[in-house]
């Protein structure tokens, strides 16, 4: 058994035995798990199944029902680009484009160095200022291509704060 | 019913119990409703909406699988709104869904549906589905007389295929997403191996992380197989095969004796066995040997015909020159040194004339049967209550309180008794579990009591100690039935909790937990198979069991009871016919000259009056020369694996060995003469299963070469030796000759089991049959209580092999890494194995955490990594995963694995310290 994994599974564990909740259910581990990592790891998986008394298959079934789950370990950064219809109306493809090739990625994910993960939003409310670009939860609009090269490049230099 | 329901459903009048569904109230009533995800015996879910009808003055077209009935209601389920709608749901299962066999312009010039070559693209054509033509979704949309035209498109998603598990197929772009497997696995069989994935458009059935079922937790049972309703799930083996003949059968693996339907291809080979819903025993489950494990009736290694040893070497003969041989032999050995080894996959038919022909024309009581291993299960039973055998029923446990499972790995060499149990889980049964394995039910436990080996018997003696102690007692019942109270109560007082506590190395207050929840959580049933005891404690353990359920008052009453798990499948019933080496048919004790005289009138011959020589003491017999032929008629495990002991070396100074079996095998290189034997599926007759349930076994097929059953052996070698009274026409007579001579059986026939098992005492042709046992008392009164002892196990920490492992095996073990090699072939399991070391010894023997051990038994070898978290000194122990189990038993070249599926034995080790 690799360390991390053992540490990963103490992480888990800490979080699941410090829910608050008046119930515990699967779902409200699976929450616990994903705030305190950022994710659900294998490891987790596990040992919610334990923690609540079902099986893996179980959590799974939970797990894999709601998109927000995360089942990778997220980059250092959070790129969100917005594709929604007004976005995509005002450049989007070209924005995502462009993120996509300089991260050298072809859909959503984590870059393999492991500090950014892209990520498709469907809207992030603010229409009028598309295209709208999310990055470690700071919301900015009429993105350009010049722009997201200019962030992502200064963001490639440092890590976040 | 005084409080049924009238509804009316398409203009019919129909009654229906409260709580029904609409659905269930229509087929009861013969009227039929089209549905996809419903399935008897399972809750119902409302996925798929095939079954939704209209209600008389209600909105909207509710499913008719989770309405509930109520009184006035009026259905009508042939509206055209009604059969429109569902013909757009099939439409858009149609739209996933392969479905060439539906609009196949050709199907009418087809008729039965041959390989077409050029009408259908590949991908589509009937025959590429394993389910074609048993397929549910298929019949469905025939029904709904679908407009279908040629051809439609649909979305084929593409997905590869699950090859590579042990024993099915998973192919979900068949996958109608009804979740009856998910259901079945989890409402039922307890182990939710499968669960459904993701969501919306996207839903299919999958694993965690779409591991392998090896990964997942799955034990092998085909549950949902059997209930998959198109060609997702299907059995690898013969998967493309069509049936052409079922028939009802009996498993022949366990003493559970599942019902199960035989189907038949056109070449005569046994190609599935699906679990009959209405099997007693079974209702509708089945388990990885019963479904999987019955192939080997088709194997081309099958002995052929009868052999002969000439110089050294077995070679082909005629049934007239081996028979001839056999009986020119065993003339000389009468009356004298001939012992007679019955099979217990033999038929009662089989071993009533087996051990008659040993008593009659060898003048022998030396008969036993193969399995009978571990007699004590059953033999304090016989002497305490009355009744050599389990008293209740096993699917009653699904409304019991309380289970107490103790040593015995009931997954494995029980499967379906361990179902009710799991089943019931759910509805709040509590489990506890004695057993110094890890298995599989010890995950499902309430309270796992993991005590020293060998000292069960004192754990249950903590047990009615604190019982008595704390007056949970039922005084009741104690006064009307039982003596011998106040012996009992004063043996008890040697149960000091602190001794009980130090021998079983279990703290007292999990002990009294224990004892507590079982007088108080009642009715509780014991099931007990004991594989981890020695002979003497197990009969300790029995009699201590009897006293817990009858002190407690959980005898002679549903869901209560002792279910002793007994190895043989037809072990129960060859003991009721006299296949036992002191006892004649009926449980009559050879030493009884009443008895005798009553067999020796009905058989017209002297039975010799000393009891004979049992399976246990016939090797040493064999090697003083006290038995010099013997007959051993096929199918057994035991005398390879050593549970017997030495018997191959005992049986090479034999003078004459008859053998009859299926395949060549360590016994028949030893046999003078080797006779062919006609499998469970190639024979009439009847098995007693564990609940005293005699079941009717039928020919499923006709006997591949000529082989025949072993009670015409034995009438066809009785004739030959002169003998009268070997004459039948059939099985159904022998049955009928053990019906006129065992009262159990008096009212037992093949016509009357043709409707459906009976549970004997069955006195009488007009009786039911007797579900449970002593519900109106006892046979001789009273009930004598047998006082324990407290006796010390001897503690071994010296000697060659200081340490007893303990091996366990499991579904699942999240907590552990694996890894699944994917061959080309079958998947593989393989992790790092971790013993568990008790503290004190790991510090002795200077192992620290997470170092390498070597385990050294007298035979074997195994390097694991130790943790230092065992539970009792001179104790180790290993869990190993089902999955490795189930891999290696799919892969395996033999022709019957499932009879060889290794146990869980307690093994004397010695460990050494090691790397990696």
């Amino acid at each position: 058994m690799s360390y991390s994994s053992q540490a990963l599974r103490e992480q888990a564990r800490k979080a699941l035995h410090l829910q608050s909740h008046r119930t515990v259910t699967v779902l409200s581990s699976l929450l616990a798990v994903q705030d305190e990592l950022g994710y659900v790891p294998t490891e987790a998986i596990e040992e919610v199944a334990s923690f609540t008394d079902s099986t893996i298959n179980d959590v799974w079934g939970v797990a894999s029902f709601y998109t927000n789950f995360r089942f990778a370990a997220p980059g250092l950064h959070n790129l969100e680009v917005c594709w929604g219809p007004t976005c995509h109306l005002l450049g989007a493809p070209r924005i995502l484009q462009e993120a996509q090739h300089s991260l050298g990625l072809s859909g959503e994910g984590e870059t393999e160095d492991k500090r950014f993960t892209l990520r498709y939003n469907t809207c992030l409310g603010a229409c009028s200022q598309g295209p709208v670009i999310n990055i470690d939860h700071r919301l900015i609009g009429q993105v350009t291509v010049e722009r997201i090269r200019r962030i992502l490049t200064e963001l490639n230099g440092s890590p976040r704060s | 019913m005084t409080n049924e329901i009238t509804l009316t459903i398409d203009g019919r009048e129909v009654k229906a119990q409260p709580g029904q569904m609409v659905l269930q109230a229509a087929m009861d009533a013969g009227i039929y409703v089209p549905y996809l995800c419903y399935y008897p015996g399972m809750k119902p879910y409302g996925a798929c909406r095939m079954c939704v009808v209209e209600v008389e003055n209600q909105r909207g077209t509710p499913a008719s699988c989770t309405l509930p009935v109520a009184q006035g209601m009026v259905i009508k389920t042939q509206t055209p709104d009604v059969v429109q709608l569902r013909r757009g749901f099939m439409d858009l299962l149609l739209s996933e869904h392969p479905h060439g066999c539906l609009t196949c312009h050709r199907i009418d010039l087809c008729g039965p549906q041959d390989i077409c070559q050029r009408h259908v693209s590949v991908n589509d054509r009937c025959v590429i589905c394993p389910k074609n033509e048993r397929c549910e979704l298929k019949d469905t949309a025939r029904h709904l007389q679908m407009d279908l035209n040629s051809p439609l498109t649909y979305n084929y998603r593409g997905l590869q295929v699950e090859a590579r598990d042990p024993f099915y197929d998973r192919d979900y772009n068949l996958c109608i997403a009804c979740v009856r497997c998910v259901r079945v696995c989890e409402e039922i069989r307890g182990d939710s191996a499968i669960t459904v994935v993701e969501r919306s458009g996207t839903v299919l059935v999958g694993t965690s992380q779409g591991t392998s079922l090896l990964e997942s937790g799955c034990e092998f049972c085909g549950a949902c197989v059997d209930v998959c309703p198109t060609g997702a799930l299907v059995e690898r083996d013969y998967k493309w095969e069509k049936a052409v003949a079922k028939v009802n059968s009996i498993c022949p693996n366990c003493p559970v004796g599942c019902q199960m339907t035989m189907e038949v291809n056109k070449r005569g080979r046994l190609i599935r066995a699906v679990p009959d819903l209405h099997g007693p025993s079974n209702q509708g489950q089945g388990c990885f040997k019963g479904k999987f494990g019955l192939d080997f009736v088709n194997h081309r290694s099958r002995i052929k015909r009868p052999l002969v040893r000439r110089n050294g070497s077995l070679e082909d003969a005629s049934w007239d020159d081996a028979l001839d041989i056999v009986v020119g032999n065993l003339q000389r050995y009468k009356g004298g040194p001939f012992a007679l080894i019955a099979s217990p996959r033999g038929t009662n038919e089989d071993n009533y004339v087996a051990q008659k022909f040993a008593r009659v024309v060898m003048a022998s009581n030396n008969v036993d049967i193969s399995s009978n291993i571990r007699p004590e299960l059953v033999t304090p039973l016989g002497e305490m209550l009355g009744y050599a055998a389990g008293t209740n029923q096993i699917w009653e446990l699904e409304s019991s309180g309380c289970v107490m499972v103790v040593s015995s790995n009931a997954t494995e060499e029980h499967n379906v008794a361990a179902v009710p149990i799991k089943k019931a889980l759910k509805r709040g049964l509590k489990l506890i579990v004695i057993d110094p394995r890890e298995v599989e039910l010890t995950r499902h436990a309430d309270i796992w009591l993991r005590p020293r080996p060998g000292s069960e018997a004192t754990l249950i003696g903590g047990i009615l100690r604190t019982i008595v102690d704390e007056g949970l007692d039922d005084s009741a019942f104690v006064a009307k039935h039982c003596q011998n109270v106040d012996e009992l109560k004063r043996s008890l007082m040697s149960f000091d909790p602190l001794l009980v506590e130090r021998e079983t190395g279990l703290s007292i207050s999990q002990i009294r937990e224990a004892a507590r929840v079982f007088c108080q959580q009642g009715p509780s049933a014991i099931l007990y198979a004991l594989d981890t005891l020695n002979s003497d404690d197990r009969t300790r353990t029995v009699q201590a069991l009897v006293n817990l359920a009858l002190i407690t008052g959980n005898i002679g009453k549903p869901s209560a009871g002792l279910f002793p798990l007994i190895p043989g499948a037809n072990e129960q019933g060859s003991k009721d016919v006299g296949s036992v080496h002191g006892l004649l048919p009926g449980y009559m004790p050879v030493a009884d000259a009443v008895a005798r005289a009553k067999f020796e009138e009905a058989w017209g011959s002297q039975i010799p009056r000393e009891e004979g020589i049992s399976l246990k003491d016939m090797s040493r017999a064999i090697l003083e020369g006290r038995i010099k032929a013997l007959y051993i008629t096929g199918d057994s495990p035991n005398f390879a694996n050593g549970e017997t002991g030495d018997y191959l070396d005992a049986l090479k100074s034999l003078e004459f060995l008859v053998v009859s079996d299926n395949f060549e095998n360590e016994l028949t290189a030893l046999a003078h003469v080797v006779l062919p034997t006609a499998t469970f599926a190639e024979k009439d007759g009847t098995y007693t299963n564990m609940e005293r349930r005699v079941q009717l076994l039928r020919k499923v097929l006709e006997p591949m070469n000529q082989e025949i059953s072993e009670w015409q052996v034995f009438s066809l070698l009785a004739q030959r030796m002169g003998a009268a009274g070997f004459r039948y026409s059939g099985a159904s007579e022998v049955m009928s000759e053990i019906a006129s001579l065992v009262s159990a059986y008096g009212g037992i026939s093949h016509q009357r089991l043709e409707a459906g098992g009976i549970q004997w005492p069955c006195p009488d042709s007009r009786h039911p049959g007797t579900s449970d046992l002593y519900t109106e008392g006892f046979k001789d009164g009273k009930v004598a209580l047998v006082p324990l002892a407290f006796v010390e196990s001897a503690k071994q920490i010296d000697g060659e092999y200081p340490f007893l492992l303990a091996t366990g095996r499991v579904l699942h073990q999240p907590d552990r890494e694996m890894e699944v090699i994917r061959g080309d072939g079958l998947n593989m399991v393989r992790r790092s194995q971790i013993v568990e070391i008790h503290p004190e010894d790991a510090t002795t023997l200077g192992i620290r955490d997470g170092g390498w051990v070597d385990l050294v038994s007298s035979s074997k070898r195994i390097r694991a990594q130790a943790s230092v978290s065992g539970a009792h000194r001179g104790v180790v122990s290993v869990t190993y995963l089902f999955g490795e189990l189930a891999a290696s038993l799919d892969a395996a070249s033999e022709p019957d694995p499932m009879l060889k599926v290794p146990g869980l034995p307690l093994v004397p080790v010695r460990l050494e310290k090691s790397s990696p």
